[in-house]
């Protein structure tokens, strides 16, 4: 099957246009040594598969998504490129555009945007711009697919014919250099060996990389500098700075070719948005009421409804039906105590929570894709470099807020490896939607009259610790880089439903998942351990192999308030998940309701060692998802220690000093 | 030739000199399209020192106010 890779700059509607062209995409792992998921669709008439690559601005990689476009370039097999080409934007795309056509492979632009360009003013003669690129052009509107089914006949008819790379002429000076360098390869590839000097003189540090593990150091070394030193000479430009240069002018003789101008003086709907949005006082104001709404709408106003509607369900018809089916087959109590109480208990615990958080991902997704979380990034940005963080940083940390797994995703969009590491060190401090049901069985039972401003507290000592903690770090461990921001502002746009279904639906599936697979063992297990004990089957619990497991925390536990097995059963297993804090402690105190559990935990806790529990859940270790996340993201073994190992001792030292301060203060 | 801080918000201003300007900086600037002759106008800035955003050819870019203050620029 033909492969056609779709390459193109950030925001120019590249995964609206992949969602278009392809009818199913999956996810098939990441690009090695990077952790970028590689995705990958087969278009519609199911006669050719389309590879996603990541959004760059040029071949040249700064982040290390970037460098997997020249990855794939250099070291995967594939037959075409899609190119997507921002007609409003088109001297910084044809930029990219011209290092793809130096590669040679056979290569149609795709022209989106053109409706957002005329309304500025630029008129691009599309038969004029396919002549002077000698490439074929379709314009596309790739929010509603308009000329999708001629792109893809494009792609299917032109395989066959044969394109030469195109060839931009950089001077003497620089032309020397090129040929001394293929003199110097020698070896033909199945590349134009002219397009690897290019990127090698321009500093392409994959390509760098690729040719010093053919080429000796020392020739290489002595190439590059040869070329630096006599372009400096006759040009008083660096090499790359004058590679660049170069590779606009003939842009720009291209733009003067196929563009026509009008000038309108026309205020745009962004521009009159971002009068307000971007304001130096309303700015940070109208951001935090956004959060506001956000988590209003998301845990109160509509999550809450919906999650109570399903728990009725779980707790009443389900677990009802479930238990008369049991009987019906005669199933033994075993059986129906690990069903009900188990299974059913512990994962519809967690499945309760499906509503808020795909509501939470969707308004997530929702904020992404009209262009308002660029506009975060700058207006946080202030606060975020005090503590040596940039506002890109900030994103991940909301979304962490629905869930830690996509926040600590979501720091892939972060340039710099340092700054990318603590984000994402620092995302499992935000209190997740899934410590809010341990919150609310504590606070109902003892904090009943001030229930908000206890939950609120908790969420913004979560906030504040990592703020703390990324200044900490960046002056101790992690200080080597400075930060940099450098943020793009899209116009704002009115986001598709198919997309926001889509990709609220990519965010939230995991969930699900989750659910169904690890959550769905662990209660088993919890219950089996609470079921099992050394002396036999059916024991009483604190006779279990779950109260002598949880016995042996509870000595460490107690200079925090809540030495007991019990406690330490639970926090042992919200590892799992911390929703699961709250099935165990169902499972353990044996109750039918919420109600009475609260009641029988006053025996066991008071409102400070509740308080300083709460503290505890929050801080004390990713959960196993993230864990594993952050394995994955940074793949670094020591690096996954670490966030587990300071989450610990931070957690034990704050609620340490809430309890024993608490103490002696006479709370 | 003035510092980009120099300019106030809404004014337009050519850029002159990007050469003092971080270099990792610089070659986001130069991948947006924002390089020396580059017509550009200040949108807005945040307060308390925070990033400026400038327009150019109709996008926008957010960057600090240390860099904007590398950026050498001629009023229009």
């Amino acid at each position: 099957m033909m492969h056609v890779a779709l390459v193109g700059n950030p925001n120019t509607g590249k995964t609206s246009l992949f969602n278009q062209l392809t009818g199913t995409y999956e996810y098939v792992g990441n690009w090695s040594g990077v952790t970028v998921e590689k995705k990958v669709g087969v278009l519609r008439s199911k006669k050719a598969k389309m590879i996603d690559l990541p959004g760059v601005y040029s071949l040249h990689p700064i982040s290390r998504d970037e460098r997997v476009v020249t990855q794939f370039l250099l070291t995967e097999s594939f037959d075409e490129i899609l190119n997507i080409v921002d007609a409003s934007q088109l001297e910084r795309n044809l930029l990219l555009t011209v290092q793809l056509l130096e590669f040679g492979k056979p290569l149609a632009i795709a022209l989106n945007m053109v409706d957002v360009a005329e309304r500025r003013g630029i008129f691009i003669d599309q038969t004029k711009l396919a002549e002077a690129l000698r490439v074929p052009v379709v314009p596309v509107v790739a929010r509603t697919g308009k000329g999708c089914d001629q792109v893809e006949r494009m792609l299917l008819e032109k395989v066959t014919e044969r394109t030469e790379p195109l060839t931009i002429v950089y001077g003497e000076t620089m032309e020397r250099a090129i040929d001394r360098f293929i003199a110097t390869w020698g070896t033909e590839e199945s590349f134009p060996v002219r397009w690897l000097a290019i990127q090698f003189y321009e500093g392409n540090s994959y390509v760098r990389d690729y040719v010093a593990e053919k080429l000796p150091e020392a020739t290489w070394r002595s190439l590059y500098e040869q070329a630096e030193k006599e372009v400096k000479q006759a040009e008083q430009m660096s090499l790359a700075q004058f590679i660049y240069e170069k590779r606009r002018s003939f842009v720009k003789q291209v733009i003067e070719q196929v563009v026509q101008r009008t000038e309108i003086g026309r205020v745009t709907l962004t521009d009159r948005i971002d009068v307000v949005v971007t304001n130096k006082y309303v700015g940070i104001p109208l951001f935090l009421l956004a959060m506001y709404v956000l988590f209003q709408l998301t845990f109160d106003w509509l999550g809450a409804p919906l999650s109570d509607l399903l728990d009725a369900f779980f707790a009443g018809p389900l677990t009802d039906s479930v238990t008369a089916m049991l009987e019906a087959i005669g199933a033994s109590e075993f059986i129906r105590a690990l069903v009900v109480d188990g299974i059913i208990a512990g994962v519809g615990g967690v499945l309760v929570f499906v509503p808020q958080i795909f509501i939470l991902f969707f308004f997530i997704s929702f904020l992404e894709d009209s262009g308002y979380m660029a506009r975060v990034a700058l207006v946080m940005d202030r606060l975020m470099e005090s503590v040596g963080l940039n506002g890109k940083a900030f994103i991940p940390l909301i979304i962490g807020f629905g869930c830690n797994v996509p926040g600590v995703m979501a720091a892939r969009t972060i340039e710099q490896p340092r700054e990318r590491l603590m984000t994402m060190l620092l995302t499992p401090l935000m209190s997740c939607s899934a410590r809010l049901p341990v919150y609310a069985l504590f606070v109902g039972a003892f904090f009943a009259a001030h229930q908000a401003i206890i939950v609120l507290f908790l969420y913004v000592l979560g906030v504040s610790l990592a703020l703390i903690l990324a200044k900490l770090f960046s002056l101790t461990i992690l200080k080597e880089e400075a930060s940099v921001f450098v943020v793009e502002l899209p116009p704002y746009r009115m986001p598709q439903w198919q997309a926001l279904w889509r990709s609220t639906w990519d965010k939230g599936k995991g969930f699900v998942k989750k659910a169904g697979t690890f959550i769905f063992g662990g209660s088993v297990a919890i219950w089996l351990l609470s079921y099992v004990g050394p002396h036999g089957i059916n024991v009483n619990m604190d006779d279990s192999f779950l109260a002598m497991i949880g016995g042996v925390l509870a000595p460490l536990l107690a200079p925090l308030g809540f030495g007991t097995w019990q406690a330490g059963a639970a926090l042992l297993t919200g590892f799992l998940a911390k929703e699961v804090v709250v099935s165990t402690m169902n499972i353990i105190y044996h109750v039918p309701d919420v109600e009475s559990l609260q009641g029988l935990m006053a025996s066991h806790f008071t409102a400070l060692s509740a308080f300083s529990f709460m503290v505890f859940v929050l801080l004390y270790v990713p959960c196993l998802a993230t864990v594993a996340t952050i394995y994955k993201e940074t793949g670094s073994r020591k690096w996954t220690m670490f966030s587990i190992g300071y989450a610990l001792v931070l957690a034990y030292i704050v609620s340490f000093v809430i309890y024993q301060g608490g103490s002696l203060l006479g709370f | 030739m003035v510092a980009m801080t120099q300019l106030r918000v809404g004014e337009r201003a050519k850029i002159v000199d990007l050469s003092r300007v971080s270099d990792l900086v610089k070659r986001r600037l130069l991948d947006m399209g924002v390089t020396e002759g580059a017509e550009i106008c200040l949108k807005c800035t945040m307060p308390l020192g925070g990033p400026f955003m400038i327009e150019n050819c109709g996008q926008c870019v957010g960057i600090r106010r240390h860099e904007a203050m590398n950026i050498q620029v001629k009023p229009l």
